[in-house]
């Protein structure tokens, strides 16, 4: 590890936000007393609890034909069987993982891809391996409701199956979803804008006009978001009123989900999220058919009943997968004239989000960083097949496409004969910015900076030998951070509560599900630094920490890595809203008008008279003594500021004999806008290389190309990194672009996965001369690449 | 008669109702398998559904990723690859029961420092490593940092904190170090007197 590493330095200095000080849930967590969904549904809590557990397929394709529950309901200590015919879950209607992406709550006709409604809940056709299906039990343990769940006899009608979307497109292949796909390909859906969804200029004519043209192939495939903490949910009613205490980190949008699905009035849904053990985007929606089964079987034996995935069943949705070929052309000064994405995504058995990471990011993505290549154009298909669905995913979309594009931007530098870094400065911006960007020119530089560009670039395959085999590379890929306020409109209202105690402390309920992003830090910062007239110190705020729908607020859900910033923007504007209404109760008290009154440094006083005044404390604790609550509201704003850039740059060594590559250095840089809480934003960025890094050389699922059966879904044979696979990594933080608002932050944390792969691919191709298009790179493509297997 | 020896005259009878004997967190638990004790019980199952002991987590069940650490006789164990009745005759410390001022709760809490992020993020796998750590500072007081990622290495945080969780478990071993010294200058001092 590298000698005294150092901090960054703020643009404006601030008292709180921006520091590098430890998280407000550290003790809570690293003590182990943080509560969790499936510490909160223990017997102890739940003393009459129950366990479900749901039908999984055996086969890739097939039907029920018949399904007899009568001894499984007769084992001892089975309490309920729930089948696929039984009125209650017959009447659920087709439905969809994809409702919303998390950042509104939205109803079931309003669902974003009601186009696909493709999902039934317990329904009598599985669509893959493991796809939940036809009966779930409720037994008074885990181990009988497993026997009753083998005790079902169920005669099946097994169906021809695919697996590789290229066959699945074959005529006379086996539908997947014969009612909505025919042929397998996804119809055109209503958030999903035509299959050529993007197209500006003239492909052909900047093809025609380019002097040096390059294409190439990227495949990124169905790493799993695999967090820690598998789904678990507790199911209970009190009267006709159901309360489900679970770790989706959506509360209001699941309260949406199970009301509407469920047919319950939204005040007879009660939803409640702890602390959750890392989320990445896994099944990125309220929409769970285990809320609605566990409520049911809840409702039918008037007791509470549990339901925790276990690890296998966690393998539940992936990143979706992407096969792009892509054509770039430019003129012999590196000017780019046209560029061209043809994708093709494997969707899996049921379209969930498919279409937001293969269509709605590549278009969003495309206006900004595209803004000034005068041609481009992105087509995609998406098919049904009988794998695992693909979802949302940290850095969703995003990783797939910049896997082509950092690929274009290396092949065309070198066959231009220029430096990568320098092709990507004169082509690379914004729409409201002249060329080159700032922000990428400075994230750029400073990675270059970090890893050692200048004197470790070489050409492909031509580096020193270490060692007998090793040959050592350097590579980077970049991409526009993810995402500024403006992007983040069709969120709506974000809601922040603040109220001021008699004794001066604050309770701060700003409703997120803290899956560990950090953003409960951020807020507390946020909030102390908007209260600055007060003289609070973080320590002096209480973040209230579960989420409970019955508070009446909306949680702003973590995603797009936006929360850090846009709930502290709510609380900006709070607190000129909390000085106002101390301002008029200390008009009374001291009796002049409020216009006459300032509050600084935690004191109420007579700008004419600063020396005097009273304590705001002292002011508060007058009877009668009550706390100020103030609760805003507050929609991004929409001023269009662009977007900053990220980038990853990577140093590897392969070793050509047995093909392993090690990752030896990386440099990961964001410019943030602002940092919000800078500990946390290292945190963010060290740790989305556990992830890039396992996508791109360990992470893979397998399947039995015979059966359908995904093999390794399990931690042993899928592959995640542990501390002594990592290299040592080198977070940096830079402030050069602004956004909106008071801070003018950027998210961050999604994006730190995005560039990973292709730095490290790209990397590859410097250290043995040879291109891999496909990750992850295990050592036998490296070989099969070198010609040696 | 004592209740323990009208259990073991019924466990004679029967060797299948002969009591195990364990102590958690300094307190002494006697369970007959099969009566009170169901044998197929995980000692995590245990610890967290009998007890509550929930720091630990139980996350693949199947002893790949380390989050449900705890110490049987001061080493590391993973309590989903154990039952519950192999515990017999031993001594598990689980993370409720550190101190709250143990050297290495607060390492993992405080890391701040710049360059390495935090140690924990959602938290769900910091018990675990938590209790790693523990083991491999009672027997390595100042492990080097290759020291800390082999030990460390079977333990997985998917926030991947591991810069983080290797310069905490480097600030507990200086914690303690400091505090051994604090100790011993207080016992130089009262030798002295």
């Amino acid at each position: 590890m590298s000698a005294a590493k150092k901090g960054f330095t703020p643009r404006v200095a601030r008292k709180h936000v921006g520091g590098y000080r430890p998280r407000i849930d550290g003790m809570e967590k690293a003590s182990g007393r943080a509560l969790y969904a499936d510490d909160i549904a223990s017997p102890i809590r739940f003393p009459n609890l129950l366990y479900a557990k749901v039908l999984r397929s055996p086969h890739a394709h097939a039907r029920i034909r018949r399904l007899d529950a009568a001894r499984a309901r007769a084992l001892p200590g089975v309490a309920a069987v729930l089948a696929f015919d039984d009125q209650e879950v017959a009447r659920l209607p087709p439905t969809n993982a994809g409702w919303t992406d998390g950042v509104d709550t939205v109803s079931y006709e309003h669902m974003m891809w009601r186009q696909y409604r493709d999902r039934r809940v317990l329904g009598d056709t599985a669509c893959w391996v493991g796809d939940e299906i036809g009966a779930v039990v409720a037994a008074e343990s885990e181990a009988v409701a497993e026997e009753a769940l083998r005790a079902l006899d169920v005669e099946w009608e097994i169906l021809p199956f695919v697996l590789d979307l290229f066959e699945a497109m074959k005529p006379g292949a086996p539908a997947v979803h014969p009612g909505i796909a025919p042929d397998n390909v996804l119809p055109p859906a209503t958030a999903g804008r035509p299959d050529r969804f993007f197209d500006k200029g003239d492909i052909d004519r900047g093809l025609a006009e380019a002097e040096v043209k390059v294409e190439g192939t990227s495949i990124h495939h169905n790493a799993t978001q695999a967090s820690l903490d598998p789904w678990c949910c507790v199911a209970a009613w009190s009267d006709d009123r159901l309360t489900i205490w679970s770790n989706s980190y959506e509360a209001e949008q699941s309260r949406m989900h199970v009301s509407q699905m469920l047919e319950l009035p939204i005040h007879k849904v009660r939803i409640v999220s702890s602390y959750v053990g890392g989320q990445f985007g896994r099944c990125d929606t309220g929409d769970q058919p285990f809320f609605l089964f566990t409520a049911l079987l809840a409702r039918r034996t008037g007791r509470p009943v549990k339901f925790k995935h276990t690890r296998r069943e966690s393998f539940h949705d992936s990143r979706q997968p992407a096969i792009y070929h892509g054509v770039a052309a430019a003129m012999r000064d590196g000017t780019i004239t046209s560029l061209s994405f043809d994708c093709v995504g494997n969707a899996g058995a049921y379209a969930d989000h498919t279409m937001f990471p293969l269509k709605l990011i590549p278009a969003e993505v495309s206006e900004v960083v595209f803004a000034h290549v005068p041609n481009v154009r992105f087509q995609v298909r998406a098919v049904y097949t009988n794998k695992l669905p693909g979802c949302m995913m940290r850095g969703v979309g995003n990783s797939q496409l910049n896997l082509i594009l950092g690929h274009l931007v290396d092949l065309l530098a070198e066959k231009l004969g220029m430096d990568p870094l320098e092709l990507a400065v004169k082509n690379f911006g914004h729409q409201w910015e002249e060329l080159p960007d700032r922000s990428l020119e400075a994230v750029l530089e400073a990675g270059a900076s970090r890893i050692g560009w200048r004197a470790k670039r070489h050409a492909p395959g031509a580096g020193p030998v270490f060692g007998e085999d090793g040959r050592r590379g350097v590579g980077f890929s970049f991409h526009p951070g993810w995402h500024a306020e403006w992007q983040e409109m069709r969120r709506g209202e974000v809601q922040a509560a603040i109220t001021l105690n008699p004794d001066g402390t604050v309770t701060l309920n700003a409703p997120t599900v803290e899956t560990g992003t950090g953003s409960n830090t951020c807020n507390v910062l946020g909030c102390a630094e908007a209260l600055a007239f007060l003289d609070l110190r973080p320590a002096d705020i209480h973040w209230v920490q579960v989420v409970d729908s019955d508070s009446g607020m909306k949680d702003c859900v973590q995603t797009d890595s936006a929360v850090s910033y846009l709930q502290s923007e709510v609380m900006a504007a709070a607190a000129k809203e909390l000085k106002a209404r101390i301002l008029e109760r200390g008009a009374k008290v001291i009796g002049c008008p409020a216009g006459e009154l300032d509050v600084a440094g935690g004191r109420i006083f007579r700008t004419a008279a600063p020396d005097g005044g009273l304590a705001v404390r002292d002011l508060l604790m007058r009877p009668d003594i009550l706390p100020i609550t103030v609760t805003m509201s507050r929609r991004p704003e929409d001023k269009r500021t662009g977007v900053p850039y990220i980038a990853t740059f990577a140093e590897v060594e392969v070793d050509t004999g047995t093909g392993r590559v090690q990752v030896l250095h990386l440099a990961v840089v964001n410019d943030c806008g602002t940092v919000m809480y800078a500990s946390g934003a290292e945190a963010q960025q060290i740790g989305g290389q556990c992830m890039g890094m396992g996508e791109a050389l360990t992470e893979e699922i397998i399947y039995d190309k015979a059966t359908g059966v995904p093999l390794n879904f399990n931690w042993i044979d899928y592959t995640i990194p542990t501390m002594a696979d990592m290299p040592d990594i080198d977070p940096v933080l830079l402030e050069v672009w602004r956004g909106a608002g008071e801070y003018g932050a950027c998210g961050i944390s999604e994006g730190t996965v995005t560039c990973t792969p292709r730095a490290i691919l790209n990397a590859i191709y410097n250290a043995i001369g040879v291109r891999l298009d496909e990750i992850p790179v295990k050592p036998e493509k490296v070989l099969r690449a070198l010609g040696k297997a | 008669m004592p209740a323990t020896q009208r259990t073991r005259r019924r466990s004679a009878a029967n060797p299948a109702d002969r009591p195990i004997r364990l102590t958690v967190n300094g307190t002494r638990y006697e369970l007959v398998p099969g009566l009170n004790l169901p044998t197929s019980m995980t000692l995590a199952a245990f610890l967290r559904e009998r007890l509550g002991y929930t720091g630990l987590k139980v996350s693949c069940d199947e002893g790949a990723c380390g989050a449900c650490t705890v110490l049987l006789d001061g080493t590391a164990v993973l309590s989903c690859m154990m039952l519950a009745v192999e515990a017999d005759g031993h001594e598990v410390l689980t993370i409720e029961g550190l101190p709250p001022d143990d050297p290495v709760i607060q390492a993992f809490a405080e890391q701040s420092e710049p360059g390495y992020g935090t140690a924990l993020q959602c938290g769900y796998c910091t018990p675990g490593f938590v209790m790693t750590a523990r083991a491999l500072l009672n027997e390595n007081p100042s492990p080097s940092l290759p020291e800390i990622k082999e030990a460390l290495s079977g333990n997985i945080c998917r926030c991947g904190c591991y810069a983080g969780i290797a310069q905490a478990v480097l600030n507990a071993s200086r914690k303690m170090a400091a505090r051994a010294s604090v100790r011993g200058d207080a016992a130089a001092r009262g030798g002295a007197r």
